[in-house]
């Protein structure tokens, strides 16, 4: 970048001056006795090459550049954000009898995300700068995370894995640069942040009589909170991690009491929502307390 | 009647489990559900340690091992960045010890010990340094492409380190010392592992702080800003004003000339509202000060006894 002084020479009679600055460095030169030590202006003091202001020139040209990466960064950030949180909403449609057709829309907004929006982030970053600008961009990977995951837990009920997210980037980037893949901490505070949305839903499918999903979240959830119980402590800067884990805790604590009451007072649920689930009516007791 | 409810639930309980989850459940598992039920407003830990066993006494299922898998590599590739970040930071420590015993031998520049005996202790740690970054670099050989991502574990060492080297340079060649400058000094390779440019401005920032203070303590005999964190400033030692070599008047001008030099340079900067931004907004005040100092000189031409009045109001302000 800078790092050669003959470059900065060059530079040094290319670059105009401004008319005040060259004022106020001629007002304080004439102002004193010469007696300078300046060693490095050998050139002729007639020219008055500035070094400095040539130097300044360039961290100026470097320091916007990275600003405006930076700004258009946070923008595509934004964007991935707001999207993927609408593909979360349309997850959340989800009910007994429209599952295939809820996840098939948002799947497709999903892939839309990652056209539209992932991919301006993959090309502003351009093979460098993955962990210069991370937390410009880390907001908008995290909810992406957060909804590929969702979708793809609710279609398949499994874990959508990290090389499995970082695959489906690779076509974006340009194939002569470092290809930009999600990092490890980006990945694990967007499940972080998966658990609240998963206990939502699992809050629905209760509502909704759907008991054997809910459940099926419930160990879902457990067990990604059991895995990051033992990761969390090693993330890099674990404060924002740990605060995470504390309101993922809530969510595993309230998705498992949802769970447990309603297999207990069971009954009350069956017949208002038509649960197909039988082995609830077994309990047959109204008067539980 | 409660412990044959107890029993009902117990039985729809193993069943609706048992409907739910073909792999059978560990049964004092499922006895503990009625306990968790019937307090299900006072959530304990114990809840969800007992649902985290379950997981791990049943045979998983593919999902869950394929899972497992990857928290463990996830596991693995932390504890390595995390013993990797341990070896930075005991590099950057010595990085600090490094920079603490140049700012001591620079401090006795205020004593008015001659300049260059100065410059050469102080110089005597520069090739320690050298040598520090250069284990840093390697250390970073080990993950290509993540300067960034340890940045921080140097980043305000670095800031000092240039600060300091600056400040010799100044004293030295009268100069800023410049990007491509520093990094060479610190035998840098900007390819591998450079100077970054806002660290770099920080610290000259910070020097702009040093230079100012190196003024104020010798044109006036007492430490000047107690209060200020920065431990350059409580080490403080009185300047023997008599002392001042002839030459040295002309400091503040050249002091001035310097910063306001530096000042318009900064000014072409673009900066966001980060730290450096803060230190640049930092710097007018110190360029104030040395117009004041410089004014007081001058008023009294060039004159060393400074009377007690003019650096009160100096203080104060402080």
């Amino acid at each position: 970048m800078f790092n050669s002084s003959s470059a900065l020479n060059k530079l040094s009679h290319m670059a105009s001056k401004p008319q005040r600055f060259r004022h106020l460095a001629g007002n304080t030169l004439q102002g004193a006795a010469v007696k300078k030590p300046r060693t490095l202006t050998t050139n002729s003091a007639a020219s008055d090459p500035n070094p400095m202001k040539d130097a300044f020139s360039k961290y100026a040209a470097y320091l916007n550049d990275l600003n405006d990466k930076r700004e258009r960064l946070v923008k595509a950030s934004r964007d991935v954000t707001m999207n993927s949180k609408k593909v979360i909403f349309q997850v959340h449609r989800i009910s007994k009898h429209n599952k295939d057709e809820v996840l098939e829309k948002a799947e497709k907004d999903l892939a839309a995300v990652m056209e539209q929006h992932m991919s301006r982030v993959v090309k502003e970053l351009q093979g460098t700068d993955f962990w210069k600008l991370r937390r410009a961009y880390t907001p908008g990977v995290q909810e992406y995370i957060e909804a590929a995951t969702l979708c793809n837990f609710c279609k398949t009920g499994a874990l959508l894995n990290l090389d499995e997210i970082n695959a489906s980037l690779l076509p974006l980037s340009d194939p002569s640069v470092e290809p930009m893949q999600i990092n490890v901490l980006d990945y694990l505070l967007g499940l972080a942040d998966l658990t609240g949305e998963l206990m939502r839903l699992a809050m629905g499918r209760i509502s909704d009589g759907e008991l054997e999903f809910a459940q099926k979240i419930c160990s879902f959830v457990r067990e990604i909170y059991r895995e990051l119980t033992l990761i969390a402590p090693k993330m890099d800067d674990s404060s924002d991690m740990k605060s995470k884990m504390d309101v993922m805790l809530q969510s595993v604590k309230k998705i498992e009491n949802a769970c447990f009451s309603v297999h207990v007072r069971g009954s009350e649920y069956v017949p208002f929502l038509g649960s197909d689930d039988t082995s609830f009516s077994l309990l047959g007791m109204p008067e539980i307390e | 009647m409660k412990s044959a409810f107890r029993t009902a639930i117990c039985t729809a309980l193993t069943f609706s489990l048992r409907s739910l989850n073909p792999t059978p459940h560990r049964p004092h598992l499922i006895l503990l559900s009625p306990f968790i039920v019937a307090f299900p407003a006072k959530p304990s830990p114990f809840t969800s340690m007992a649902g985290g066993e379950s997981g791990t006494h049943a045979p998983p299922s593919p999902a869950v091992q394929s899972l497992e898998k990857q928290f463990d590599e996830f596991r693995h590739q932390l504890q390595d960045s995390g013993s990797l970040r341990e070896r930075i930071r005991s590099v950057s420590l010595e990085i600090e010890s490094a920079t603490r015993l140049m700012q001591s031998s620079l401090l006795l520049i205020h004593q008015s010990r001659p300049i260059p005996e100065v410059l050469e202790k102080a110089k005597g740690q520069i090739d320690l340094l050298k040598e520090l970054y250069s284990k840093l670099a390697e250390i970073m050989r080990e993950c290509p492409g993540q300067y960034y991502r340890y940045h921080g574990d140097w980043r305000s060492e670095t800031q000092t380190v240039v600060s300091l080297l600056a400040f010799m340079h100044w004293l030295e060649t009268g100069n800023l010392l410049l990007h491509a400058e520093a990094e060479e000094k610190l035998g840098l390779n900007p390819s591998e592992f450079g100077l970054d440019i806002e660290d770099y401005l920080i610290g000259i920032c910070f020097m702009s702080n040093d230079l100012v203070r190196y003024l104020l303590v010798i044109y006036y005999i007492c430490p000047v800003c107690e209060e200020n964190e920065n431990e350059l400033h409580t080490l403080q030692p009185r300047y023997v004003v008599n002392q001042v070599t002839a030459g040295d008047y002309d400091c503040p001008r050249k002091v001035l000339k310097f910063l306001t030099d530096l000042h318009v340079a900064f000014r072409m900067l673009n900066l966001r509202n980060d730290f450096l931004r803060k230190k640049f907004d930092g710097m007018k005040y110190d360029l104030r000060r040395v117009e004041e100092v410089y004014y007081d000189v001058k008023i009294r031409g060039l004159a060393a006894n400074v009377d007690s009045t003019g650096e009160q109001g100096e203080r104060e302000q402080s």
